[in-house]
C-alpha cells in the first residue's frame, strides 16, 4: 500500500519572546493510503501539532513533510492553500463552522475556495447533506443546529471537494454518546469507500475503530 | 456561494457598525460632493454670466480688483463713482457700444434684490430682451420697474401692481423673458430714477462695452484710458480674474471635504481592523479550507471596497441633496451667490456623480489595505487556534 502522508525527521518548536517550545522532536511516521489511523497521546505532548504539519496548515522547524510525492514543508504558502482544499478536509473538535451561514452555505463555501462554479456547489452540497443525513437542515444556522449535527455538517464540509485525506481533531470530543457513534459510523463507512482517515484523539472509542494507531509521547511518535 | 455574498453576510451581520462605518463615509463624500457641485456650478455661472453680459470690455471705476468684476456678476451693490462726462468721453471713441449700469441693492419684503439702474433704449438693443407680460419703459426716464421672471416670481408680481425702492412707490411696468442669467432675479429702474432713489446723480458703477472690431480690443482698452483714466477690462481679463477668485475658493472647500473623507477612510481602517480581529477564528477556517493569503487579502478588499460604493452612493446622495437644499439659502456672499443659479437643476453633473463613488470606493480600498494584509498575513494554525 501506497503512503499517502509522510514524515521524515519532522520537528516543530515555536519561539514566544525568549522563551522556545518544542512541541514535537525528530518524528519520522508513514500513513497509508486508504487507511484509518488515530494518532492518540495524553494532553500537550504534540498530537495536534503533528496533525498541522500532516494536513499543511503549520510548516515543521526541521524535517520535510510529504503528501504523496508533494514536499508540503516547502511549497509556497498559495499552492498549500490550494493542495489544503483539494486533498485534505478538515474536522476540528469545536466544529468550525462560520456562525453567520446556514449549514448549505457552510459546505458551498469549501468549493467556493475551490474554485466550484455556484451552481454546481449547490447540488453537491445537496448530496452531502444528504450523506450525513441532514438534508431537512440545510437552510439552518449553525446556531439552531446540535453538536452531532454540526460535526455532521463538518464532516460534509470535509468532504466538499472529495479530498483524499480527511484529518480530525477530536472529532467526538464535543459530542454525547450517541453523537459519536453515529459520527463514527459514518467516518467508518467513509473509510470503506476508499478515504485515508486521520484522527486525533483522547478517546478509547475511536482508537478502538482504527486500523492503525500512532502514540505520540513528550514530542516523540512510538509506533 | 461566491466571494461577493461571503462578503455581503459578512457585512450584514453587523448591522450597527455597518450604520456608523457607512455614515462616516457618507458625511465624507456628502460633503466633498456638496462643495464640488457648488464648485462645479460657481465656474458654470460664471462662464455664463460672462457671455449673458454681451461685452467684450468692462469700464469699472479706477483701482477695482478682482472683487468689483466679480461683483458685477454676481449683482452686487457696487461703488457708483463713474461720472456721466466719463461715459461721454467713452461714447466718444468710433466703434464702441456703451452701455452704462447702476448697481445696487435694495429689499422688497425684507428679502434682498439686486437693482440696475439702466439707460432703457441702449440696454435694450445691447441685451436683446424680450418682454413676457406687460411693457418695457416706454421713455429714457419713465418711473416705474421692469422685472426679471425670477424676481417676479420670487415676490409674486404682476405688471400694474406697486413696489416700494427706498420709499418710493413704483408700478411694475412688464416681465422681461427668462435669460437663465442673474437678469432674471434683477429689479431694472431707468438710469435717471435709479440715480434719484439712490442718490447718486449723475453716476454709474460700471460700463458694458460691444466693440466693433474685436480684433482691436486692446487699442480700444488703451483709448479709454487715456480719455477717462479708468479702469478697463476685456471679458477674458474678468473670466481670468473671476475664476482665479473662485478657483482659491473652491481649493479651500475641497481641502476641507478632503478631510471630511480621510477621516472616513480612517473609520474604514478601524471597522476592517475590527473586523480582522474578530474574525481571526473565520479566518482561519478559511485557510484550512483552502483560501490562499490572497483570497483572504481578496475578502477583506471587497469588503471595504463595497463599504466605498454603498457610502459613495449614500454620499452622493445626500450631498446633491445637501447642495440643492442650501443653494437657495446661500445669496448673501458674492463668492456664493452664482450658485443659486436660476434653479435649473444643474447641481447633478454625472461627472461629479461618477468621480465622487469612484473617489469613495477608491478610498475605501485604499483604507482596507493594511487590515487586509495583517489578515492575510496570519498563519492558519494561529488564526484558528484563536479562542
Amino acid at each position: 500500500m501506497n503512503n499517502i502522508i509522510r514524515t521524515e525527521h519532522a520537528a516543530k518548536s515555536y519561539t514566544i519572546g525568549e522563551i522556545t517550545t518544542t512541541a514535537l522532536k525528530d518524528v519520522s511516521m508513514e500513513i497509508p493510503q486508504g487507511s484509518f489511523t488515530c494518532i492518540v497521546g495524553p494532553s500537550g505532548h504534540g498530537k495536534s501539532t503533528l496533525m498541522h504539519l500532516i494536513g499543511g496548515l503549520d510548516r515543521p522547524s526541521e524535517g520535510k513533510v510529504y503528501i504523496g510525492d508533494i514536499e508540503i514543508s516547502r511549497i509556497p504558502n498559495n499552492d498549500l492553500a490550494v493542495l489544503r482544499g483539494k486533498r485534505v478536509g478538515f474536522v476540528f473538535q469545536f466544529f468550525n463552522l462560520l456562525q453567520g451561514l446556514t449549514a448549505i452555505e457552510n459546505i458551498e463555501i469549501a468549493m467556493m475556495l475551490a474554485g466550484i462554479p455556484e451552481h454546481k456547489q449547490r447540488v453537491r452540497a445537496e448530496e452531502l447533506l444528504a450523506v450525513v443525513g441532514l438534508t431537512e437542515k440545510a437552510g439552518s444556522k449553525p446556531s439552531q443546529l446540535s453538536g452531532g449535527q454540526q460535526q455532521r455538517v463538518a464532516i460534509a464540509r470535509a468532504l466538499a471537494n472529495d479530498p483524499d485525506i480527511l484529518l480530525m481533531d477530536e472529532p467526538t470530543g464535543n459530542l454525547d454518546s450517541v453523537a459519536e457513534a453515529e459520527v463514527l459510523d459514518l467516518l467508518q463507512e467513509l473509510h470503506r469507500q476508499g478515504k485515508t482517515v486521520v484522527i486525533v484523539t483522547h478517546s478509547d472509542e475511536v482508537a478502538k475503530r482504527a486500523e492503525r494507531i500512532i502514540r505520540v509521547r513528550d514530542g516523540l511518535v512510538a509506533h | 456561494m461566491t466571494p461577493v455574498k461571503l462578503v455581503f453576510k459578512n457585512i450584514s451581520r453587523r448591522k450597527g457598525r455597518l450604520v456608523f462605518t457607512l455614515l462616516g463615509i457618507t458625511i465624507g463624500i456628502a460633503s466633498f460632493v456638496t462643495f464640488m457641485a457648488m464648485g462645479g456650478n460657481l465656474k458654470r455661472e460664471i462662464h455664463r454670466e460672462t457671455a449673458a453680459l454681451g461685452a467684450n470690455l468692462l469700464v469699472i471705476p479706477k483701482g477695482s480688483c478682482g472683487y468689483e468684476q466679480l461683483s458685477i456678476l454676481t449683482g452686487d451693490q457696487m461703488p457708483t463713482n463713474i461720472s456721466a462726462e466719463e461715459i461721454a468721453s467713452i461714447r466718444a471713441i468710433k466703434g464702441l457700444t456703451v452701455v452704462p449700469f447702476l448697481a445696487q441693492q435694495t429689499a422688497i419684503n425684507n428679502k434682498p434684490v439686486t437693482v440696475s439702474g439702466v439707460e432703457p433704449a441702449a440696454t435694450l438693443a445691447f441685451k436683446r430682451w424680450n418682454v413676457s407680460q406687460g411693457a418695457y419703459f416706454s421713455s429714457a426716464e419713465e418711473s416705474g420697474a421692469v422685472l426679471g421672471a425670477v424676481a417676479a416670481r420670487q415676490f409674486n408680481l404682476k405688471p400694474g401692481e406697486a413696489i416700494t425702492v427706498r420709499g418710493e412707490k413704483l408700478k411694475v411696468l412688464g416681465i422681461l423673458e427668462e435669460t437663465g442669467g442673474r437678469d432674471d432675479a434683477t429689479l431694472f429702474l431707468a438710469l435717471p430714477v435709479a440715480q434719484r432713489l439712490f442718490k447718486s446723480s449723475d453716476k454709474v458703477s460700471y460700463a458694458a462695452i460691444r466693440t466693433e472690431k474685436l480684433d482691436q480690443t486692446e487699442g480700444y482698452i488703451e483709448q479709454i484710458r487715456v480719455a477717462t483714466g479708468l479702469g478697463v477690462v476685456s471679458d477674458k481679463q474678468m473670466l481670468k480674474s473671476v475664476l482665479g477668485i473662485v478657483g482659491t475658493v473652491n481649493i479651500t472647500l475641497q481641502l476641507i471635504a478632503a478631510v471630511a473623507v480621510l477621516a472616513a477612510a480612517f473609520g474604514i481602517v478601524n471597522t476592517m481592523m475590527a473586523a480582522a480581529y474578530e474574525r481571526k477564528r473565520e479566518i482561519g477556517i478559511l485557510q484550512a479550507l483552502g483560501a490562499s493569503q490572497r483570497m483572504i487579502f481578496g475578502l477583506f478588499i471587497l469588503e471595504s471596497g463595497i463599504y466605498g460604493v454603498i457610502g459613495g452612493v449614500s454620499g452622493v446622495i445626500t450631498g446633491l441633496l445637501a447642495a440643492s437644499a442650501a443653494a437657495p439659502y446661500i445669496t448673501q456672499n458674492a463668492f456664493t451667490t452664482l450658485v443659486k443659479g436660476s434653479g435649473n437643476g444643474s447641481l447633478l453633473d454625472p461627472k461629479i456623480i461618477a468621480a465622487s463613488i469612484l473617489f469613495s470606493t477608491v478610498i475605501a480600498i485604499l483604507a482596507g489595505i493594511y487590515p487586509a494584509w495583517r489578515a492575510a498575513r496570519l498563519t492558519p494554525v494561529e488564526a484558528i487556534s484563536y479562542e
